[in-house]
This record gives C-alpha cells, structure tokens and sequence, in this order.
C-alpha cells in the first residue's frame, strides 16, 4: 500500500470528493469474512453457523499524507445507507484502517491477548473517530489518546470515507489491513470482513 | 456452564406476583419508570410493564421473537424494531395548553401514528360473555439462573452478582451491539438510542443494598408482590416458591430459569345456560396457563384450591395467610427498611435518588 504526499490542507485531503485524490494510487483489496466459530459468545457461535457474514468483498483503497497527516480514502458499494440503528433492526455501518500494535497480531481473530491491533475506526454514525485498541474479537478498547479524524459520504449506493491520524504513528507501524461492518447484514463486534494480509505501508 | 455467572449464585434475590391480586394499576410500572427512566433514550423504556392476558404483550408479540435455550444450546432471537415497542411519544401539549384550541383540538400523539404502546391492548382478554375473561401480568427483567443475556455478550459486559444473583451491565464495556437483547427470550433489555447501549432492570440493587425492597415491591397497593431471597426459608418467596410451589416461572421451557413468579389466576367458574357457576369448569383454560407457567400449573392449582377450601370450612392456612399478606412488610422482609429515612447520595448517571417510593 503506497501513500503518497500532498501538500494539501488537512481539510481538503479529509473530504473525498477532493480533486487532488485523484493522483493517489487506487488500490482494490479483497476482504474476507471472520469466522463464526471462534466468537468469543456462545450465542454469537450457536446462531450465526451457517450465516453469511462479510457482505462486503472489496474496498478500493487509496492514501496520501500531509506534513501532520496521513489519510486512507475507502470506497465500497453498499447498497443500503446505514447510518444508524433505524428502527432498531440494523446497526450503522463502520469501517476500521488496521495497523498491528505489538508483534504480528493475527487478522482473522482481530489480535490476540498478546498481540493487539490499534484501528483508527470510522462509524456513520458519529462524526469524529475513534483510536481503539483490539486484543481478539469484540474485545475494543478506546486508546488512551484519541486522534482519528473522519468523514464520509453516502451517495449512489456507495460510501466514500476518509480516515485520517498522525502519520508518524502510522509510519511506526510500518504495515496496514483493513476491515468493514455491514449494519444491515446484523455485523457488529466479531461479525465482519477484513482484509486477510498484512500490507507494508510505504510513506514517500 | 461457563464461568461469567451460568450457574446458580451463592444467593438469590426473587419476587413473587399474585395474579389473582394484581388489578392492572400500573403503580409499579410507574414506579420504576419515575425511578430509573426518565433521562433521555429511555423515553419508551419501562423495565417494569403490566399487560392484559390473553393478549399480545410488550413489546408485541415479544412471544415468538425467540432467544433462551433448548436443550441448553443457545436460541436464535430477534430484537423488536421500535415500533414494536411502541412509547416515547411525542404529544401535542403545547397546542392543546398554550395555543388557545384546548376546546377544539384534542391531545394526540405528534407525527407517525402509535401502532403499538406498552399496555396497547389492555383489558381485551378472550372468550365469550358471559364467560370472557382477561388478567394482568407484570413483567420485568427475570434475573434468571442461567441468563441468555450473560452468555451472549461477547464483551463480557453482563455478569450475575454472586451476593444476590442480580443480572448486571458494566455499561462501561458495553458498546451496543445488543446480542444480549437477541438472546433474553423475555424481551426485558431495551437499547437506549441516545446513549448506544442497552438497559435493563437492575432490580433496584442500590435500594437492596440498603434493606430496602425494590421500588415495584413497596409501590404496589393491591400487596401483590412479595419480595426476598429465595432460600430464606423465612422469606414468603421461599414459602410460595419451594415449600408451597404454587408460585411459577413464566415460560419455564425458554430455559433461562427466571426468578420471578406467579401465582396463576384462578377466576370465578364458568357460567352455564341457566347462568350457575359450574364448578370444576375453570373460566380461565387450565391449558392455556399451562402455555404460560409448565406442567406444575395443575399441581399448583389443586394447592390453592385445597387450602381455600380449607379455610372457608374454618380451618388455618399458612399459604392463605401468606397471600392474604395480612401484614405488608412481611411481604420483603427483611428488605423493610423505610427508603424515606436514607439519605440518598446520587448515582454517577445523574439519576434522582433512590428513595421515591
Ligand atoms: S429476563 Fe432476559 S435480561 Fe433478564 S436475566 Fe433473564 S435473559 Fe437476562
Ligand atoms: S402495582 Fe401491584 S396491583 Fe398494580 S399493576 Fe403492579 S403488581 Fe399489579
């Protein structure tokens, strides 16, 4: 995953539909679904057996970095917007730029006691970001200093999001995965697709 | 079971509602909601609810929306959409108070239109005059001995407090994802829309920790409900529950083993065409309370018939005595401590004190 520089406003690399995007390299990355068996709820492995989760297989990803920030540009379609609970039945869409904490976390379960994974996390229904801390599935913990920046447009059955944090902390990390919620296919906590490698971020 | 609380705690807190006492008043209901929930995104909650039976329910049709056990494996549930739960609605006062109209227009319900409410369809009941019948049933968080909520939580959110058995939500670790709303087979947890977590009935432990019984308990006027822990054999909840046994679980095949019990309804016989009671004709269908309490409905039945029959020939009864409750605080002791002679300190929710009721 190459992230290359733009001197450009943090404002302007935040909005999407920014023309400059457009000299980012675009990047498709295949996700694949968690799996159900080795949820940590019992009810959660007993009731979703069999069930589809990871409604969505692809994101088209890009990146680029100011002198205080690097940004990932997700794009995917979707062909229902949630941005919130509606009447109960659906939970909002969200998505989560991954990067490995300590050690080499494993994807598939979202971490592990040992090796975490710090996500800067995007939900539609909240405008600002979250900086979490994984160690294994549904087990997110807000981090200590929270920076993530987001936004994100649903338009023609599409979302445009941008996630955005400090580029030395996501330089540090060196490597990058992704992962996304489908609200209205029930996917929350441990229920989600992700991106199953490890990527080597390369800044410059 | 595993260890997050799916065995039976050291003690058990219970409460006991007698259905041929309980008139439908709502006074626990209110109770609870003045208590507990009235800061935002818990408009439409009302942990404690009383609803006419036969008949629908809260939220409707909550019945066949799944979850509990069988054969202890995990059941899938569904969450009620909201309108399903129906409250929490905005109504016209302002107009009706303050615009001059209070002559011409009436109070009603502002913008989409209620299909459903917690009491929608109060005193409907079932059968045919002059034999149509209806009771009433208070529900609330069951605090079951194998809670499907706990279980289900896979952040390890909920837990059994071992002192009492209570079923409570770290709500700091609770991020809303609502499988433990799926899986209550009771439909007693509500997801507050403001706050993105859910809520349930904490059976008032603030009080409990003081001696003093929960806020539905000490409210009711009908002395309806007894309160306690279920093996204190001096405790009217041990006596109706275990020595007794005419005191019931609600839907006891949805695995959970709730806490809370009934004593089932036992109405005026059926009416014949010469209009006389035909005793022996229960009014109420023995197999429809059986759908509601198991297969320990008949047994319990014979019971209290028995004792009845024994007082109105002039002998004792410590089960009819017990449910005459002829002293109220016998009913939680020894939660009777007075919560007007507490001082109070607030909760960090910012809740008002403990102490109404
Ligand atoms: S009634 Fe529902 S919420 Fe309450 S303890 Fe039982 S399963 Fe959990
Ligand atoms: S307060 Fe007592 S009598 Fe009134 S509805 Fe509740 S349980 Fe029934």
């Amino acid at each position: 995953m190459e992230a290359i520089k733009l001197q450009l406003a943090n404002r302007t690399l935040l909005k999407h539909s920014s023309p400059q995007w457009k000299r980012a390299p675009l990047q498709d990355v295949a996700l694949q679904a968690t799996d159900t068996e080795t949820q940590p709820s019992p009810y959660v492995r007993a009731v979703w057996a069999g069930k589809r989760v990871g409604a969505v297989p692809t994101i088209s990803v890009q990146a680029a970095y100011n002198r205080q920030n690097l940004f990932f540009r997700l794009e995917w379609p979707d062909p229902t917007h949630d941005a919130d609970y509606g009447d109960g039945l659906v939970f909002p869409d969200a998505a989560a730029v991954l990067f490995p904490g300590d050690g080499d976390p494993p994807l598939a379960r979202m971490g592990s006691p040992k090796a975490g994974i710090d996500a800067w996390y995007w939900r539609a229904n909240r405008d600002e970001g979250e900086s979490l801390a994984f160690h294994g599935f549904a087990t997110e913990e807000p981090q200590a200093a929270q920076f993530v920046v987001t936004s994100a447009d649903w338009e023609d059955g599409r979302w445009r999001v941008v996630i955005g944090g400090p580029v030395d902390v996501a330089t540090d990390h060196k490597r990058v995965a992704f992962a996304v919620w489908e609200g209205s296919n029930q996917e929350r906590a441990g229920l989600h697709s992700y991106s199953p490698q490890w990527q080597e971020l390369s800044i410059g | 079971m595993n260890a997050k609380g799916n065995a039976a705690t050291q003690k058990q807190a219970a409460m006991v509602f007698d259905l041929n006492k309980c008139m439908g008043c709502q006074t626990c209901s209110v109770a609870c909601k003045t208590l507990w929930t009235r800061a935002e995104g818990q408009e439409y909650q009302w942990w404690c609810t009383v609803n006419t039976l036969p008949g629908r329910g809260h939220p409707r049709d909550w019945e066949s929306m799944g979850g509990g056990y069988a054969d202890d494996v995990p059941q899938a549930g569904r969450r009620p959409a909201r309108q399903e739960w129906g409250g929490g609605w905005d109504f016209n006062y302002d107009e009706v108070l303050h615009s001059g109209k209070g002559q011409s227009v009436h109070l009603q319900v502002v913008g989409e239109q209620p299909e459903w409410g917690p009491n929608w369809d109060e005193d409907q009941g079932a059968g045919e005059y002059p034999n149509s019948y209806f009771f009433y049933l208070p529900r609330l968080c069951n605090h079951c001995t194998k809670p499907a909520c706990v279980e289900a939580c896979p952040r390890g959110a909920m837990s059994k407090r071992e002192e009492d058995g209570i079923v409570l939500r770290d709500e700091s670790r609770c991020r809303g994802y609502q499988f433990c709303l799926e899986a209550c087979p009771y439909k007693k947890i509500y997801f507050n829309f403001a706050r993105e977590v859910s809520e349930h009935c904490i059976l008032c432990y603030p009080r409990l920790e003081q001696n003093v019984a929960p806020s539905c308990v000490r409210g009711c006027p009908g002395r309806a409900v007894w309160f306690g822990l279920l093996d204190d054999e001096t405790s009217p909840v041990h006596k109706l529950v275990k020595k007794w046994e005419v005191a019931l679980p609600l839907h006891p095949e949805y695995g959970t083993e709730p806490n809370v019990f009934y004593i089932p309804p036992i109405l005026p016989a059926r009416l014949n065409e010469a209009n006389d009671f035909e005793e022996g004709q229960p009014r109420v269908p023995t197999e429809y309370l059986e759908s509601l309490f198991g297969p320990r409905v008949r047994p319990a039945l014979e019971t209290l018939s028995r004792e009845m029959e024994s007082t109105r020939s002039g002998g004792k009864s410590e089960l009819m005595d017990t449910l005459i409750a002829y002293w109220w605080k016998d009913m939680f002791k020894p939660f009777d401590q007075d919560p007007g002679e507490i001082e109070w300190s607030r909760t960090p929710g910012g809740q008002p004190g403990q102490g109404a009721g």
